[in-house]
């Protein structure tokens, strides 16, 4: 006789509290109600456009090396650092600064690393956060593993990870959410689908409606977030992340977003997507909407909005200036960290490669 | 003739043998419409289509193994890693079962791909872009290294990679990608694999290097000649399997042999030439076999690659001692 | 005035085409505004500006293509002390791509030689590192191995002579009887094999210098250890010229300059000079050193010292007068340095303020080598040594 099984219904939640012109589309939460939380989070969002703005200029310029835009992300990353606790750990891709930044990762940490200095991911604020993950779909295993200990251990912390819509299509992506799922672990993913891997369209990557349905195969709840609204993803991670610390398991959150930029300054968009998609999505993007809330509620104004920009233009100008001033490493440093203790027969390489150095 | 760089020259016999052999196809990340992050297969998919040039998604591993499943078929898929150090999960297509598959069906089935990767660093790019591999890939028997140092040998040895019926890991030194340009005539002729190329002939010593290094390697000898010291120097081109029976030839002729590779030392194929050589020719040499390589670290990031990345400076100081051992 | 060149734009680019001027001379620009469109292999950019400034020249129209490196625009002037007018030109070619001037070079003939018409001697490597140094020409010799191989049993009997009971033939030295103890020839073996290679090897490549002097030990208590004195001497004097405590690779043209100071000590044995290594004088008391001096002397008599007690001194100690003999000019061992010789103290007529007095002094012999270490340095490291015998302990 045939039978089959049914599986419990399966939706995938949506969520949006801020709609692209800044209404209110949802009950709002406790935690957004006085405003304040919303303001801090603007805030780091305009310091992420304004350094990100200023990190592209610098490539074209020579003195930053091949560079990741975040333009339109800053609503996801923000709102996740924002909804993170001190004692979570975060494992990033390589795109996410606001959430790094939200963390304590400072702009001169960000341009050493793209700017070729390992010093740059010492990040001394949250030194159990991993660096950038440049192997994609690399870091989800990393994030499971964090999430083992912290069960282990009966700790209530959680494991936050990010990846891309690419990412997705990864190995190491569905075998780390696998376990997750069969381990109940404290993970929180988020996939931000910002529509575009380099040049391959989401639709070329994989034929689901919806990429959080992935955690599905998994055993782990999906759903999907308007990735450009503040709102909306700080309190879906925040329910996620309490979720997980009270030991509800994993969650799949897919942010829905875009990559107004190229992929990398090494990339050139216009080769393969068109400038009218590119302009239909920047009706979308996150700071017109937040702004709008704001004014409306009378937290914000343009005076504000040009004190801010000069405040974080300042801040940005400051930490290039240091970082554009930092002599190089020494080319010892290259044997420093390759092992707890270097091994006895490299102090001689070491010694070659420095006298080379100073020929030079 | 025209002049191209080396990644057009790989772009040029693409176009050849696609045209050529209806059984040639493409598949990478960003390959197809976009051309290739490097822009070496640029207009392929306009040319031949969209089922002949498939944008993969981002699975190194899939399109690793997807690639043998089609060449079992008989397609001869030119593969393309977008750089070495993201060929990790590929390895396990590429060792347990691209390298095998003639051997473990007794020739019943076989893997005729080619997996195109960039390779080296200097070129200022982020970390994981700049790695320098080959050893791990020349340590599979089953499968060929190759290595070409110029856009005519680009261009020669891609065309011979794609006809040979083994599976050919093909690395595409990246610093050179763009580096000059050099005279080609676009006329389907393969290079052979399997065999090293004369770039400069001397009588003091021997010089071998591969890649991007080649160019340090000659401006060496350019220095040294000054100093009447004649380097004879070969470039390995193939890594896997090598011509011994070149490099031995050179040796024997001078007597004396350095190599140079950006690889890092320990377990780098230079070991393996220096064991071979001294095995058969030891008593040729008159001096120690001594290699200049990169350094036993991690690649650093690019503020210290031109650090770790051997200069013409330490070739020659090499190359001096070995003069007067 | 300030030049601003085409940076590398991505990844090794060596090139670009100007598409189109934002800005024409004379403007004044402020950072970060976009100055020109240009077109690489991969992309339309925007290069913005990197200063404040006003626009003197523009290098290159529209359709021009310019290098990586090659000046793209000329600045009159920045704003003073802003981090893009000291990085300027640093800001410029980061990316390191060599210019397109250079060529590749093409296959040159085929790798596969004619047999040599002038084969190469075969000779076992260490035959020819022992030849050359023992100077035998390897072309007079016929090997005794495989096809003709020289060994290095074959160069051994070259430069040295042959067994006991054998004369070699053309050998001007044939044994008057064949009694083993009137002048019969003894091939070195062992110590003094090893004691011929390596002086022949310090000869060849050491430039030796020789210094003498004395120490007054006068002010000495009774009973004072001499060596161990010595000892502590020669850390002191490496505290004021470590150069002397140092080895040198002149292939390398390098000196590696240590902080402990292992003393190598020249023992006299019946089978030949044995040179065991104390090691670390600087930071063992008196006592430690006279305990371990006794041990390894007593050691090496017994021809029971180990190897690795053999090896690597960063200084070497010859107390050669214990029986007889004032200077010498002892020999330095590579790859150390420098060489301590003391001869036999014994009462010496001094003057002293325009007095005559008797004073006990020991000679000392500092040879140095003076490919790496300066007579300055080697001087005042003897100085050093002086003054701290002459003290009362």
């Amino acid at each position: 006789m045939n039978q089959r099984i049914t599986l419990s219904e399966s939706h995938i939640p949506y969520v949006q509290l801020l709609d692209p012109v800044g209404a209110v589309r949802g009950p709002l939460p406790e935690w957004a109600k006085d405003g304040s939380a919303l303001l801090a989070m603007y805030r780091m969002m305009v310091r992420a456009r304004v350094f990100d703005a200023k990190a592209v200029n610098l490539q074209r310029t020579g003195k930053l090396g091949t560079y990741p835009s975040c333009l339109g992300h800053e609503a996801t990353h923000v709102a996740v650092g924002a909804a993170m606790r001190p004692e979570d750990v975060l494992f990033p891709v390589y795109r996410e600064i606001g959430t790094q930044f939200w963390r304590g990762v400072t702009i001169k940490d960000v341009l050493l690393y793209w700017g070729g200095d390992e010093r740059g991911t010492i990040y001394a604020q949250s030194p159990q956060d991993f660096p950038f993950c440049v192997p994609i779909g690399s870091q989800m295993p990393h994030a499971a593993g964090a999430a083992l200990a912290f069960q282990i251990r009966g700790e209530k912390r959680c494991a936050v990870a990010y990846i891309g819509d690419g990412g997705t299509s990864q190995g190491a992506f569905y075998e780390a959410l696998n376990l997750a799922g069969v381990r109940r672990l404290p993970l929180v993913t988020i996939i931000v689908n910002n529509g575009w891997a380099i040049s391959a369209p989401v639709s070329a990557q994989t034929a689901t409606q919806t990429l959080a349905q992935k955690g599905i195969a998994a055993g782990v709840p999906g759903l999907q977030v308007d990735g450009n609204d503040v709102l909306g993803v700080r309190e879906v991670i925040g329910e996620a992340l309490a979720r997980a610390r009270s030991g509800g398991g994993p969650t799949l959150v897919e942010a829905l977003t875009y990559r107004l930029a190229d992929h990398t300054t090494s990339d050139d968009a216009s080769r393969y997507r068109s400038a009218a998609e590119v302009q239909a999505a920047q009706q979308l993007e996150p700071m017109i909407r937040t702004r709008c809330y704001l004014e409306a509620c009378g937290l914000w104004s343009e005076q504000a909005e040009a004190e801010l920009r000069r405040e974080c233009s300042a801040l940005v100008e400051e930490a290039v200036r240091e970082y554009l001033t930092t002599p190089h490493q020494d080319a010892g440093a290259m044997f420093d960290f390759l092992y707890a203790q270097l091994p006895a027969h490299l102090r001689s390489q070491r010694d070659d490669a420095r006298y080379y150095a100073a020929k030079h | 003739m025209p002049k191209v760089t080396m990644v057009e020259a790989i772009n040029l016999a693409h176009m050849w043998e696609m045209t050529q052999d209806p059984a040639v196809v493409v598949l990478g990340e960003d390959v197809g419409v976009n051309g290739g992050v490097f822009r070496a297969t640029v207009g392929l998919q306009q040319r031949f289509g969209a089922a002949r040039v498939q944008d993969a998604p981002l699975a190194e591993g899939l399109i690793a193994g997807a690639a043998i499943g089609m060449a079992a078929q008989g397609l001869k898929p030119v593969i393309e890693i977008q750089f070495m150090g993201f060929i990790y999960p590929a390895l396990d297509q590429i060792a347990n079962h691209m390298a095998r598959l003639r051997n473990r069906t007794r020739g019943r089935l076989s893997c005729p791909v080619v997996l195109r990767v960039p390779h080296g660093g200097g070129i200022h790019a982020p970390e994981h872009h700049c790695e320098s591999l080959e050893a791990l890939l020349c340590h599979h028997p089953g499968l060929r290294v190759v290595c070409p140092s110029s856009p005519q040998r680009a261009y020669g040895l891609l065309l011979a990679a794609i006809r040979d019926p083994d599976p050919v890991m093909f690395l595409e030194p990246t610093r050179l990608y763009r580096y000059a340009k050099q005279e080609l005539r676009d006329d389907g002729e393969a290079l052979p694999l399997g065999q090293c190329f004369r770039l400069r002939d001397g009588d003091d010593v021997t010089l071998l290097s591969w890649g991007a290094m080649t160019v340090e390697t000659l401006k060496a000898a350019e220095q040294l000649a000054t100093e009447k010291i004649n380097c004879d120097v070969l470039d390995v081109a193939s890594l896997s399997p090598i011509d011994f029976e070149s490099i031995l030839d050179s040796v024997v002729k001078t007597g004396r042999l350095v190599i140079v590779h950006e690889a890092a030392r320990h377990c780098g194929v230079g070991a393996e030439i220096a064991a071979t050589v001294t095995e058969h020719a030891l008593y040729d040499l008159l001096a120690p076999i001594r290699r200049v390589t990169g350094y036993d670290t991690i690649m650093p990031l690019y503020r210290l690659e031109h650090d770790y990345i051997p200069g013409v400076d330490r070739i020659v100081d090499t190359v001096r001692a070995t003069m007067t051992d | 005035m300030i030049i601003f060149r085409l940076p590398d734009l991505g990844e090794g680019l060596s090139e670009a085409e100007i598409v189109r001027w934002h800005v024409k001379v004379g403007d004044s620009v402020s950072v970060d505004q976009p100055m020109v469109s240009v077109e690489t292999a991969k992309a339309v950019v925007e290069v913005p500006s990197p200063v404040s400034g006003i626009i003197r020249t523009l290098h290159g129209a529209a359709g021009d293509r310019i290098e990586t490196g090659a000046p793209l625009i000329e600045f009159a002037g920045a704003e003073p002390g802003s981090a893009a007018e000291e990085n300027a030109d640093r800001g410029s070619v980061v990316g390191l791509m060599p210019s397109g001037a250079d060529e590749f070079a093409g296959i040159v003939g085929g790798t596969r030689n004619a047999p040599a018409s002038a084969q190469r001697i075969q000779a076992v490597p260490a035959a020819r590192a022992l030849a050359r140094s023992l100077g035998v020409d390897l072309g007079a010799l016929s090997g005794t191995g495989r096809g003709g191989l020289i060994t290095l049993e074959d160069v051994i009997a070259a430069g040295l002579p042959a067994a006991e009971s054998e004369t070699p033939p053309g050998s001007t030295m044939r044994p008057a009887s064949t009694a083993t103890d009137n002048g019969a020839v003894q091939p070195l073996r062992s110590l003094r094999r090893a004691m011929a290679q390596s002086m022949a090897m310090a000869r060849d490549s050491v430039m030796e210098c020789t210094v003498l002097d004395d120490a007054d030990l006068h002010q000495w208590h009774s009973g004072i250890d001499y060596t161990v004195r010595v000892l502590r001497a020669i850390a002191k004097a490496k505290c004021v010229e470590p150069g002397l405590n140092a080895w040198y690779d002149a292939t390398s043209h390098s000196r590696r300059v240590f902080d402990n100071v292992d003393v190598g000590l020249a023992v006299d044995t019946p089978d030949g000079l044995l040179v065991p290594v104390i090691r670390d004088v600087g930071r063992h008391s008196s006592e430690q050193l006279r305990a371990e001096l006794d041990r390894l002397k007593g050691a090496a008599v017994n021809r029971t010292v180990k190897s690795d007690e053999l090896r690597g001194f960063t200084f070497m100690l010859s107390n050669f007068g214990m029986m007889a003999g004032r200077y010498a000019t002892p020999v330095v061992v590579p790859p150390a340095v420098a060489i301590l010789g003391t001869g036999r103290a014994r009462s010496d007529v001094v003057a002293i303020d325009g007095r005559v007095e008797i004073h006990q002094r020991m000679p000392l012999s500092l040879t140095f080598d003076h490919r790496v270490v300066t007579g300055g340095e080697a001087v005042r490291f003897l100085g050093a040594i002086i003054r701290d015998l002459e003290l009362p302990q």
